[in-house]
């Protein structure tokens, strides 16, 4: 089974305590959603899971193996595939390409027929396969969030953290999305969800991981989140309340 | 289907004209300057070895160098050294420092600096001296010196590779461009060893001559140097090709995209960035070995700035991401700027081409980084691959909620 064991992260930049104490666990494919406010830690926290920067101290294990040293390109091999807030597609490489990267940096095994078979299917079930020959940067901004997502399919990992994904893509799109976060989910995959987009949050996780100020100061389900005092102060305030 | 199978492969098909039109010219040309010509088009490969090289390591994989002369310059040297200090004999010198292997004496010369040799001889000619010709001395075989230049190359490149890795952009250009003023510095002042600016002597490519399909060439010709470089240019354009083509091009073009999304995919992107240094940067001391036994004398001005900028230039106008376009455009720019030497006068007033070629080649490189950024040559190359990319996307589009959006 999928766990990811985070336990007493911490974090300095200079005089900055970014991330204090950050502890929690994933066991098995749940979706889960990281919210805070700006400044909260998100970023970090997601940055150090994913290697491309290293904590003060705490220890990070995935499936058993400690991640929180490793390089990037070790952690994306051990499991732990992430996008990023702003899009970051290969612009001036094809769409396939950019598929293609990932399955390869894994070493994959089968023919070139195969592997774009593969890219293929991912990119129609992004609904974005007639495009896959154009440059990435002839893509819109949803679509290139699209590939994103899309680069993560062919990467496989055990657990994803989608970073705003939501962020400036249009509504239509929000649905291919939604589709793509619960099927990837029910194919047995830990999703960990940041963004300021409420709604979607909230209807999506199963559980809501809430930091302020590098604390980790709530961690439960949505219902029992929204409720929870501290997390009212902090960060969702009178809207919430109205709600 | 055909046709657009066709469109694609017209760029192959007009290398391999243009490929078999180089092969062909040697024979065919018989012009009163056929020394004169052949010797530009020799210097013209060398120049797209470089710029294709070149093209691999700042336009696929991102990593703006401008040390690629210097590693071109190691090589050159490598194998000047060697084979200016290293030979084999018959009998112990007594007078060098050597050492043997069964009858034969590994023999290491005593550098003696800028002097008339008939004032000082080193340590071997005082050597054949004594011996009057009744020992045997033989010099280090050039292909030899090649290869060492070669692996010299690649070796310091790899080294350069290792320490540019957290630098990006302007900071790698500065740190190269150092890199390069430094190696130069150090030739320019060890004249004792290097010559300096007097100018070290190489055996030529073929010292004893060649014989070609029964004919001989002496070691004059320019036949054989010419095959010789135009076969290390296909051999360097394949190899770059194949790697282009390789996950290798995949990986080295996401690390040029973004080194941080790369490695997030899993691409091991300090592993793929100091191979494309320590590849590129062979092959261009592989180019320079060359150079240097065809030119037969080499001087640190070979790494002066301005060369590194031609090599800049000629990438850039012909395509700096098209390894092709590179090599291209660095023929046609090498051929074009030997041909506006010829000076004119115009109303009176004589316009000196040896200098105002200069300017014309300037003007040519702004102008194309301007309104042409991927060069001259390689938007050619991709109408014909990727010119129906558009009408196929068009086609295939699907009533989706992506193909809603307009890109």
């Amino acid at each position: 089974m999928i766990q990811l064991k985070v336990s007493n992260l911490n974090k300095h930049f200079g005089g900055l305590h970014v991330l204090k104490g950050v502890s929690f666990e994933v066991n098995g494919p749940e979706l889960i959603g990281l919210i805070g406010p700006n400044g909260a830690g998100k970023t970090t926290l997601t940055n150090i899971l994913d290697g491309a920067i290293k904590p003060s101290n705490g220890t990070v294990y995935l499936n058993r193996q400690r991640i929180d040293q490793l390089n990037s390109y070790e952690v994306a091999r051990a499991g732990l595939g992430r996008t990023f807030q702003v899009t970051r597609s290969f612009r001036r490489m094809s769409v396939l390409e950019n598929l293609y990267v990932p399955a390869l940096a894994l070493d994959f095994k089968g023919s070139k027929a195969q592997l774009r078979d593969k890219a293929m299917e991912v990119l129609e079930f992004l609904t974005i396969d007639h495009l896959r020959n154009e440059f990435a940067q002839a893509l819109s901004g949803g679509q290139q969030k699209l590939l994103e997502l899309g680069r993560l399919l062919m990467l496989d990992p055990d657990v994803i953290i989608l970073d705003e994904p939501f962020a400036g893509v249009h509504p239509r799109l929000m649905e291919v999305i939604y589709a793509y976060i619960r099927r990837v989910n029910e194919s047995g995959k830990a999703i960990i969800i940041i963004s300021h987009q409420m709604d979607s949050i909230f209807s999506l996780s199963q559980r809501l991981l809430v930091l302020n100020f590098g604390d980790l100061i709530a961690d439960g389900p949505p219902d029992e989140v929204k409720r929870n005092p501290a997390v009212i102060e902090a960060y969702l305030g009178s809207e919430t309340e109205e709600a | 289907m055909a046709s657009s199978d066709l469109r694609r492969r017209i760029p192959e098909i007009a290398g391999l004209v243009l490929l078999a039109g180089f092969i062909a010219f040697p024979l065919i040309y018989r012009g009163a300057n056929y020394d004169y010509v052949m010797h530009i088009l020799i210097t013209s490969f060398f120049y797209a070895i470089l710029a294709s090289s070149w093209s691999m390591l700042a336009g696929y994989a991102g990593q703006f160098s401008f040390g690629h002369m210097a590693f071109m310059g190691i090589g050159a040297y490598t194998t000047g050294l060697f084979s200016h200090y290293f030979y084999l004999t018959g009998a112990p010198t007594e007078l060098c420092r050597e050492y043997q292997f069964g009858d034969v004496w590994f023999v290491i010369v005593n550098p003696i600096g800028v002097t008339s040799s008939s004032l000082t001889q080193d340590c071997l000619r005082q050597a054949m001296t004594l011996w009057q010709g009744s020992v045997s001395v033989t010099p280090m075989p050039v292909w030899l010196g090649i290869l060492l230049g070669t692996l010299a190359g690649g070796l310091a490149g790899l080294l350069i590779g290792l320490l540019v890795l957290r630098l990006r952009v302007a900071y790698l250009a500065l740190f190269t461009l150092g890199f390069s003023e430094i190696v130069k510095a150090i030739i320019s002042a060890e004249i004792n060893i290097t010559r300096g600016q007097a100018g070290l002597e190489l055996p030529a490519l073929y010292d004893k001559g060649i014989t070609l399909f029964g004919v001989y060439f002496d070691r004059m010709a320019k036949i054989p140097p010419y095959y010789t470089m135009l076969a290390l240019l296909l051999v360097c354009l394949g190899l770059l090709t194949w790697l282009a083509r390789s996950r290798f091009g995949l990986f080295v073009r996401a690390l040029r995209e973004d080194e941080d999304a790369a490695a997030a995919l899993g691409v091991n992107t300090t592993r793929y960035k100091v191979l494309v240094f320590t590849i590129t940067t062979a092959i261009a001391a592989a180019a320079g070995a060359v150079q240097a036994h065809y030119i037969q004398i080499i001087t640190p001005n070979l790494l002066f700035l301005l060369q590194m900028s031609l090599i800049v230039a000629m990438a850039v106008i012909g395509g700096v991401e098209n390894i092709f376009a590179a090599a291209i455009g660095a023929i046609l720019l090498q051929i074009a700027l030997e041909m506006l030497r010829t000076s004119f006068v115009i109303g009176g007033v004589t316009v000196d081409m040896t200098v105002w070629r200069l300017v014309f080649f300037g003007i040519l490189l702004m102008v194309t980084l301007r309104f042409f950024r991927n060069g001259l040559i390689a938007p050619l190359i991709g109408y014909f691959h990727r010119g129906d990319v558009a009408a196929e996307t068009v086609a295939k589009r699907q009533t989706s909620p992506a193909a809603g959006e307009t890109p």
